[in-house]
């Protein structure tokens, strides 16, 4: 059950996508969610979706592994359709009692579910091609600026490692703790909503004293080995932006210029 | 232990990721849509800024949601809304308990938490949430999705939330300050 959880959802791979330095492959995609917000006609989302289609070709993901991400919100995106579909106000096509169908409410409707794909295929593309440990590594490195005003970016991302690193275990440790609790009888399955939530208790002070033990265990283990912040740290793996990443910059700075101007022609 | 900053350091990373662990044991609510799911899983940031002090529970909300980053399906919508919802609910608990440091403190801090994390969620969602996806939605369609739809399941998550939080800070608080 909890031990099967994998977190993260990295494809591993040597492909040009994945090869690109993780702090770029962030910019890349915020400039690339920010050109889909922008992108207004369907000739731009027509330019959206072949670009789309042509990195995840590039990443050598499988394309059912992109589209899967896409069905956990398959509610959401229908229940965001709908609401505008009925309620964008416009030349009436179609009226039955209160609904009413307009001819700008279908383009809003389907323009929207064309963003929201898109939007969640380009970020699920990112988590593909990038492992969390690098994904850690670029946020740090976009983070250091923020240090000058005495943002501790160091610390941040050292945190984020030790969760990384401690997810598994404490996963296993709930685990363990679930088991040995419904040993005893618990019930965290069924119930009312109150009951459910009492029975939480008797698993959460347990996992959260061996936390804190934990916690406390690590702080000696990093004093002991003189841990003394980010200053003068070195790496085993220094990451270097390189000609790739500017390659990759160019192209979608060029794609970002087409679907710009494809939204003054739609 | 000389260096308190760095076990305050761990004590932060080690509760963003038992918050991540937390995510997982999500019970759907009854009468709500099934998308709206109660996690318990601000609680270790709520504990954090408590037992450490409220921009530490702060930093565990940001981190848990760095870290369900990762694996994102709602292209960092969800993540930011969780991260505005949760880390005003923590500040301001985490702020009122650092003043009033009683059970009282504790019960006014958790009180104002869930009412200040009930208005971030008004605003997080009219303001950034809705324009980015039903741009065109009128005025009063969208109060009132907000109002029936979203704030009744923030206040019942607070209240869940801050009854667990006391229960359990009691025997933890023993373990903490030792």
């Amino acid at each position: 059950m909890l031990r099967d959880i994998t977190l993260g959802q990295y494809f591993p791979g040597n492909s040009p996508v994945h090869r690109i330095d993780a702090m770029v492959k962030i910019i890349l995609a915020v400039l690339y969610m920010t050109v889909i917000f922008i992108a207004k006609s369907f000739l731009a989302y027509g330019l959206v979706a072949a670009f789309t289609f042509f990195v995840i070709f590039l990443s050598t993901v499988p394309i059912r592994f992109v589209l899967r991400g896409l069905k956990p919100l398959l509610i959401f995106i229908v229940f965001t359709a709908v609401l505008n579909l009925f309620m964008t106000g416009g030349t009436v096509i179609w009226q039955w009692g209160f609904l009413r169908l307009t001819r700008e409410g279908i383009i809003y409707a389907s323009l929207m579910i064309l963003r929201v794909v898109f939007l969640i295929m380009s970020t699920s593309l990112l988590t593909y091609t990038t492992s969390p440990i690098a994904l850690t590594d670029g946020i740090e490195r976009l983070l250091t600026p923020l240090g000058k005003i005495g943002f501790p970016t160091h610390e941040l991302a050292m945190m984020m490692s030790i969760a990384l690193r401690f997810i598994p275990t404490l996963l296993e440790e709930t685990d363990k703790i679930m088991k040995a609790q419904m040993a005893r009888g618990a019930d965290f399955k069924t119930g009312s909503l109150i009951k459910r939530a009492k029975a939480l208790i008797p698993l959460l002070v347990p996992l959260f004293i061996s936390a804190f033990r934990r916690a406390d265990e690590l702080a000696v283990a990093m004093e002991c080995r003189c841990y003394r912040g980010g200053k003068n740290r070195t790496r085993l793996h220094e990451s270097k932006v390189g000609r790739i990443d500017f390659i990759a910059l160019g192209i979608l700075i060029v794609f970002s210029a087409l679907v710009i101007l494809s939204n003054k022609s739609g | 232990m000389k260096n308190k900053r760095l076990k305050k350091v761990t004590v932060t990373a080690i509760m963003a990721a038992l918050a991540t662990v937390l995510m997982f044991i999500e019970t759907p609510l009854p009468l709500f849509p099934p998308f709206l799911k109660l996690d318990i899983s601000d609680l270790p940031a709520v504990i954090c800024a408590f037992a450490i002090g409220p921009l530490w529970g702060v930093l565990v909300e940001l981190i848990k949601n760095l870290v369900h980053m990762t694996s994102t399906q709602t292209a960092l919508v969800g993540e930011t809304a969780n991260f505005i919802v949760g880390a005003s609910f923590t500040l301001c608990a985490g702020i009122i308990y650092k003043k009033r440091h009683t059970k009282k403190g504790a019960v006014v801090g958790l009180a104002a938490g869930i009412l200040s994390m009930a208005l971030a969620g008004v605003v997080a969602n009219y303001l950034i949430l809705l324009p980015l996806y039903s741009p065109n939605l009128p005025e009063a369609e969208k109060a009132s999705l907000v109002f029936y739809g979203i704030t009744p399941f923030n206040l019942l998550k607070g209240v869940i939330l801050s009854a667990i939080t006391l229960f359990i800070y009691k025997p933890l608080s023993s373990i903490l300050h030792r």
